[in-house]
């Protein structure tokens, strides 16, 4: 039967709740659901154990028996059993319940109690105390009792945890035998642990069900592989290059400072008297609709607006018109845009797309140094791309160009990035990768993030500034 | 009234004008655009050549502003809008001329008399007056007054590239040059290193030459090869493919984007490089092909190199000009009426390999016009890097505006000079090449060689190769990409 949530939103004690859950288990399938901590993983698996209060939504066709394992269930046998211990007042030692009993709870079929103990070689601590066991032990009979208890569905809470080499391949192995009869759903942490016999992937986030995914679609695997990476890996943003340090900037100065600005093409005016101060620290997020005049005021800072020139303008330490470059302006600066993406169309490695950024070029032009070089190669690792750093960028997909290309911005920790519309054309798996990276560079670095976007309310954390843009008659 | 400057010039001045061009190290624009610094920047015209030059020196830090003639800002035209919507301070000769510091002359080459004879009375003293191409100084003999430093500084692409490769944080190949009768500071080439600098050229490479070969070789480069060669190579394929029954869409693409395609090859390692994507079979047949070719237009390479030469081309264009640009404008007519124009592309899937193996005969038309134009300049005393220059190094650049606009935009966006040239050659060429045409099928414009495996003749393959190898634009190629690549140019 089907299993069919719908707009499920489930609160578990006020600590954590799902949101909008609309997920959908047919007979024969097997997922894992999988996402970072916190992300709402366990939570999930326990709805279908019965767990949780339904706040809102249906939950339809949950099986009667669903033999769950997870370490909050596990927590919670040992916290009963500590309980009866407490009850008991008498002066008398309590051993609590055995092992044996403890499975005897949930099942009478002794064969197969009996296989499996043999299976997870457990023969030696039958009659010991289950609240004395150690935590791998306690596991092994956690999933001796799911898998005696002959459920409907197996609910696996990363069961793989803990377990020696030899239980580990065992279970795999006893698992692959039941997929014919019992659904099952495992929280994974770990891609490599992925059994064969899988068939589809849920991925979590912040409490929502982000993706589904078949595991037949290899590329939407295969990014969702790159996604756990980014979201999971203990790499840290690479640090700037000192050799090729940019001049500092006055901190009592503002990043940028427009004076009343106009942009007008022929007579119409695009922007009208706009004053905008951004100084350092403060992030901003510049919203407004299609023509409103974003792109081409984020251009007045950058320096690609020719209109930069007529404008009263500060930038950088800058007043512009004064006999700088624009190269002075752009050491300062990180840029991304889709139309960045459009013009960079060269075929050069994925290593030194990441080189051009400290270069402020479109393909790369100079003579890189050694230390650039390993600090290009840090970025790839922490994007999960190590292996291609030398396969020509304009072969890489759509969504891994727009990663590469903020690493690109990133990489010589610019005063100032400017993300203009990152996930503009994205997917929302590849939605989901540029915006944890950006929020991994928030979080690991002191630039100060001016980030557009035409919705208003679609917000990042970190961000307490608002500029929104309004199209002009 | 015009007074042919190279012609009035000995000998051995001549030969040693020709000779000059030298490629400059990286190192020697240290100074980066400091000569220009402070000093008053005026640039005359603002079609795409003058637009790109003066947005790249005011992003480098340099004071530009534009002059147009009186009439071009009361009735507001294009050059006036480009130059005021981009932020630029717009004069009248008048008002701006007499208080340059550098004035840069980027009208079309027509123009040029006119222009100079204009605003040279305006000039300051001890001023500099720049040039892009230096038909009017080595063409026209148009004398300059004698405080006036001229100078030289040529991009060598078209408007377009010179913005977008400064952009992309690049530049463009430059060739830059002082004429030494004007030079009574010793200044130009501090100035000419400076604009070079501002317009990034120097990232890109730049060759110090002088008027004379500039305009030379120049010349003989787009009227032949560049524009001339494509031009005819272009409705000639397409023709023949439709006339053996090859859909006329597929046609269009293989030519439009084909030679972009295998001129890319070419850009990378030579004309070597080029011939070595093809299979062995369809090598050995290219190469005949071109040495079939190379036997037919060599003749008509000379003419052009000996009309350059003379005098004779300019005087017959500036004859057109004094008569309304007629030819020219017939012609530019008559491209766009060509079957191959107007014929889009079809919407067909072409692999980057099949461009090669289906356009056997492109890739023997490219390589037998680029070492004719290559030849015939060095034998006319134009020194091997700048007819590299000219020949081989700027073939993608055409071949890429073909690729985006196809001919007739193609001979808009060149210069008129150009244009008029490639134009002369095409007529010539069309009809040499008819006998030639007649044996040729499908197999090496279209479709491919049909050949049942891949197998050649030792001997002979090997004798293809090492003449591939062996000829002169290659080694220098090799040495002036060697260069490139020491400045790390990864493209």
């Amino acid at each position: 039967m089907t299993i069919r949530f719908n707009n499920l939103s489930v609160d578990f004690d006020e600590r954590f709740q799902l949101e909008q859950i609309n997920w959908q288990i047919e007979p024969q399938q097997h997922w894992v659901i999988t996402g970072t901590n916190g992300a709402g993983k366990s939570a999930l698996a326990a709805v279908l154990a019965g767990a949780g209060d339904i706040i809102s939504g249906t939950a339809e066709g949950i099986p009667a028996k669903v033999g769950l394992v997870s370490f909050e269930a596990q927590a919670e046998l040992i916290a009963e059993e500590l309980k009866k211990d407490d009850a008991d007042i008498m002066d008398v030692i309590a051993e609590g319940t055995s092992v044996r009993d403890i499975i005897g709870q949930v099942s009478d079929n002794q064969p197969l109690i009996d296989d499996l103990i043999t299976r997870f070689k457990l023969e030696y601590l039958l009659e010991r105390a289950f609240r004395k066991l150690s935590t791998g032990e306690s596991r092994k009979v956690m999933l001796i009792r799911a898998l005696a208890s002959e459920p409907d569905m197996l609910v696996l809470d990363e069961p793989f945890d803990g377990l020696d080499v030899d239980t580990l391949a065992m279970l795999q192995d006893y698992l692959s035998s039941l997929i014919e009869t019992v659904p099952m759903v495992m929280v994974l942490n770990r891609f490599d642990e992925f059994p064969d016999f899988i068939t589809h992937i849920a991925y979590m986030d912040h409490g929502r069900l982000q993706l589904s995914i078949d595991k037949q679609d290899e590329q939407a695997y295969e990014e969702l592989y790159k996604l756990l990476h980014l979201k999971t890996t203990e790499l840290q943003v690479p640090g700037a290059d000192p050799e090729t340090a940019i001049p500092a900037l006055n901190p009592e100065d503002p990043l940028v400072r427009l004076n009343s600005i106009n942009i007008k093409y022929a007579d119409k005016a695009i922007i009208e008297d706009l004053s905008w101060t951004i100084n350092p620290g403060q992030h901003w997020q510049l919203s407004g609709p299609n023509g409103s005049g974003k792109t081409g005021l984020l251009s007045l800072i950058t320096g690609d607006h020719p209109q930069c020139y007529v404008n009263d303008i500060f930038v950088f330490g800058f007043q512009r018109g004064s006999g700088e470059s624009i190269w002075q302006i752009k050491q300062y600066i990180g840029y991304v845009s889709t139309a960045l993406q459009w013009e960079y169309r060269v075929s050069i490695s994925l290593r030194n797309v990441i080189i051009s950024g400290f270069y402020d070029s479109i393909g790369l032009y100079s003579k890189y140094t050694d230390r650039q070089r390993d600090i290009a190669d840090q970025w790839l690792a922490v994007l999960g791309m190590t292996d291609r750093a030398d396969q020509p960028f304009n072969k890489l997909s759509y969504g891994d160009q727009r990663l590469l290309l903020i690493a690109r911005a990133m990489v010589k920790h610019p005063p100032l990035l400017i993300l203009d519309e990152p996930c503009l054309g994205l997917d929302d798996m590849n939605r989901q990768l540029v915006l944890s990276l950006i929020e991994k560079i928030c979080a690991d670095s002191e630039t100060t993030v001016l980030y557009v976007n035409h919705h208003p309310e679609d917000r990042i954390k970190g961000i307490d500034q608002y500029l929104a843009l309004e199209k002009t008659q | 009234m015009s007074n042919n400057y190279f012609n009035t010039l000995p000998l051995r001045e001549q030969l040693a004008q020709l000779a000059k061009c030298r490629f400059m190290h990286l190192n020697e624009f240290d100074d980066g655009v400091n000569a220009l610094k402070g000093k008053k920047i005026v640039v005359i015209g603002c079609g795409a050549q003058g637009l790109a030059q003066g947005m790249n020196l005011r992003d480098s830090g340099c004071d530009v502003s534009y002059t147009l003639r009186a009439a071009a800002i009361e009735e507001k035209r294009q050059s006036w809008k480009s130059a005021t919507e981009n932020g630029f301070t717009v004069g009248t000769y008048e008002e701006l001329i007499p208080t340059a510091d550098v004035v840069l002359n980027l009208t079309p080459d027509k123009q040029h008399t006119p222009v100079v004879e204009a605003v040279m009375p305006l000039m300051k003293e001890g001023a500099c007056l720049s040039y892009s191409h230096g038909f009017n100084i080595v063409e026209e003999g148009m004398q300059i007054r004698p405080d006036l430093t001229v100078i030289m500084v040529a991009p060598k692409c078209p408007g377009s590239e010179v913005r977008n490769e400064y952009v992309r944080g690049f530049g463009v190949p430059t060739l830059i040059a002082v004429h030494e009768d004007n030079d009574p500071k010793g200044e130009g080439l501090a100035l000419a290193k400076a604009y070079a600098v501002g317009t990034g050229g120097h990232k890109a490479g730049v060759l110090m030459s002088s008027f004379v070969a500039e305009v030379k070789s120049d010349l003989m480069g787009e009227q032949t090869i560049l524009c001339g060669m494509l031009q005819t190579g272009s409705i000639l394929c397409f023709n023949k493919m439709v006339e053996k029954g090859i859909d006329a869409g597929y046609a269009s693409k293989l030519i439009q984007y084909g030679w972009e395609t295998i001129t890319e090859a070419l850009k990378y390692g030579g004309v070597t490089n080029m011939l070595d994507r093809l299979s062995n079979p369809a090598k050995i047949k290219a190469f005949d092909l071109s040495e079939e070719l190379k036997v037919i237009m060599r003749p008509l390479y000379n003419k052009h190199q000996d009309d350059i030469m003379t005098g004779a081309f300019s005087s017959g264009m500036m004859e057109d000009w004094a008569n309304d640009d007629a030819k020219l404008l017939g012609w530019r007519a008559e491209t766009a009426e060509t079957a191959f124009e107007k014929t889009p592309a079809g919407d067909v899937e072409i692999s980057e390999q099949e461009f090669f193996d289906n356009g056997i005969l492109m890739v023997a038309m490219v390589k037998a016009g680029v070492e004719l134009a290559f030849e015939t300049m060095t034998a006319a005393g134009i020194i091997a890097d700048s007819a590299y220059y000219e020949s081989l190094h700027e073939t993608p650049l055409i071949a890429n505006t073909i690729a985006r606009k196809k001919l007739y935009e193609m001979n808009a966006t060149i210069s008129d000079t150009a244009e008029y040239g490639c134009y002369l050659y095409n007529h010539a060429c069309l009809p040499l090449l008819e006998d030639f045409m007649k044996g040729i099928d499908t197999d090496v414009i279209g479709k491919g060689l049909d050949v049942a495996d891949n197998g050649v003749d030792n001997a002979r393959l090997i004798e293809v190769n090492a003449a591939l190898r062996a000829h002169p634009v290659e080694a220098i190629g090799s040495e002036l990409r060697g260069y490139m690549s020491d400045m790390k140019k990864i493209v």
